[in-house]
């Protein structure tokens, strides 16, 4: 999807909940998987994606687009959660079950734990995640998301709001921290 | 000592989970659209009120009123959930355990897709004289809701799906459980295989123009169980048949009397 239809779907979005629904759809995957990439739990995962939708849909109203592509929008606001998560651990978080309380569901908790299964064979990963999780969190943000979410700078400074520059000097002396504190470890 | 260089690679080479909870990106689609609605309700009655003002406030209010319940209601997905559930045979069905799964709403309809709830957890609590006979098991339920009527317009059983294993089949479902470690541990040797049963494929509904059609859900495992039995004992192992693995082995406990 380019820029100009990614702008119209929103424009629509704002008058028609099915193409709302469609927008949500492309995106959820993608912003699930990155705040587990950024955490490593899958509980946690789930309440910062369902913050970063809610914030993204009472503000999809006032939404002005700055050309920049409305993913870059999500994961900033993503970023913003876990940012907040990190800051304030033990907040409360939004209840999908207090928010629509007749909603039943399959339950959702062998699908949790066999997920949480899943994550622990990647044990690779986790090492990684857990030594990247030390460091500041402008730094956590660049490498994740170069790395782990394989965005390109320009993507990176679209979606953290810095420039290119300060993208790959963060990306630099994160890179030679994380060495240091893997190095430091071994 | 590693160098930058190694430490790019070794990020870049990382093996990344590639996870997704349906359940939970289900019931978040439920809720924002939930949210949509009352939004939009609001954003309605502000802009009618707007219009209206110089006509009295009274006015405006009652023309809101009018136009957001009347002319163009908008109908929401827990609207839908409550008409369902004061239907007698739907309230039957959740009451015994089965769930709704998945709402579509078009125009002044909306569809609900029913199934039983998957056996997860305790399987003590499925515990039950088995028998080698298959029964006609509810697999779910597509439910039409008009919301005008405020009533459940329609009911249409989903067909269960008990795809019957050719012998060919079965006897390599009971091939690979025999051989699994897992299996050869906790279930007894002497245990008898009771049944092999199909376990109904989780549904969702799929929108195309002015209609639903309710379909299997793409990522699910085709799964099987075994029930063995030995000394009014029993064992569950369910069988992955996409990778041919055993995927857990549970005891299910002691038939009652």
């Amino acid at each position: 999807m380019n820029l100009d239809e990614e702008k119209e779907l929103i424009k629509r979005a704002k008058k028609d909940p099915d193409v709302f629904g469609k927008i949500y759809g492309e995106y959820y995957s993608k912003i699930f998987g990155y705040t587990l990439k950024r955490v490593a739990n899958i509980d946690i995962a789930q309440d910062i994606t369902s913050e970063t939708f809610f914030k993204a849909f009472k503000n999809l109203w006032k939404f002005r687009w700055q050309n920049i592509p409305f993913s870059a929008w999500l994961y900033r606001i993503a970023s913003n959660e876990t940012a907040n998560f990190f800051r304030k651990k033990g907040r409360k978080t939004i209840s999908l079950e207090g928010i629509s309380e007749l909603i039943s569901d399959s339950n959702p908790f062998a699908e949790i734990a066999e997920a949480q299964e899943q994550l622990k064979r990647h044990k690779e990963f986790l090492d990684l995640q857990k030594k990247i999780s030390t460091l500041s969190l402008k730094y956590q943000e660049v490498i994740t998301l170069r790395f782990f979410e394989k965005k390109q700078i320009k993507e990176i400074g679209e979606i953290l709001g810095k420039k290119e520059g300060t993208i790959k000097s963060l990306l630099h002396r994160g890179l030679d921290k994380l060495r240091r504190q893997i190095n430091a470890t071994n | 000592m590693m160098e930058n260089k190694n430490l790019i690679e070794k990020l870049e080479r990382a093996s990344l989970p590639e996870i997704e909870i349906a359940s939970h990106k289900r019931r978040l689609k439920r809720a924002l659209i939930n949210e949509y609605f009352r939004e939009e309700r609001k954003g309605d009655v502000f802009n009618i009120v707007r219009k209206l003002v110089p006509l009295g406030a009274v006015a405006a209010v009652l023309v809101a009123l009018i136009f957001n319940n009347l002319i163009f209601p908008k109908y929401s997905l827990a609207e839908a959930e409550k008409i369902a559930l004061n239907d007698p045979q739907i309230k039957e069905w959740t009451e015994k355990g089965s769930v709704i799964k998945d709402i579509e709403i078009i125009n002044n309809k909306a569809y609900i897709l029913i199934q039983p709830q998957e056996e997860i957890q305790k399987p003590s609590a499925f515990l039950k004289a088995e028998t080698s006979e298959i029964k006609e098991e509810f697999a779910g339920a597509l439910v039409e809701v008009d919301f005008r009527g405020k009533k459940v317009s329609k009911i249409e059983k989903i067909a269960p799906e008990i795809a019957s294993l050719t012998e060919k089949e079965q006897e390599r479902v009971k091939e690979i459980s025999t051989n699994d470690p897992e299996v050869n541990k906790i279930i007894p040797k002497e245990a008898s295989i009771l049944k092999i049963k199909t376990t109904p494929p989780s549904m969702k509904l799929k929108r195309e123009d002015d209609s639903v059609n309710v379909v299997p859900e793409s990522n699910t495992d085709k799964e099987v169980k075994i029930i063995y039995e030995y000394n009014r004992n029993q064992w569950e192992s369910k069988i992955d048949l996409n990778k041919e693995e055993v995927k857990s082995v549970n005891f299910l406990g002691e038939v009652p009397e």
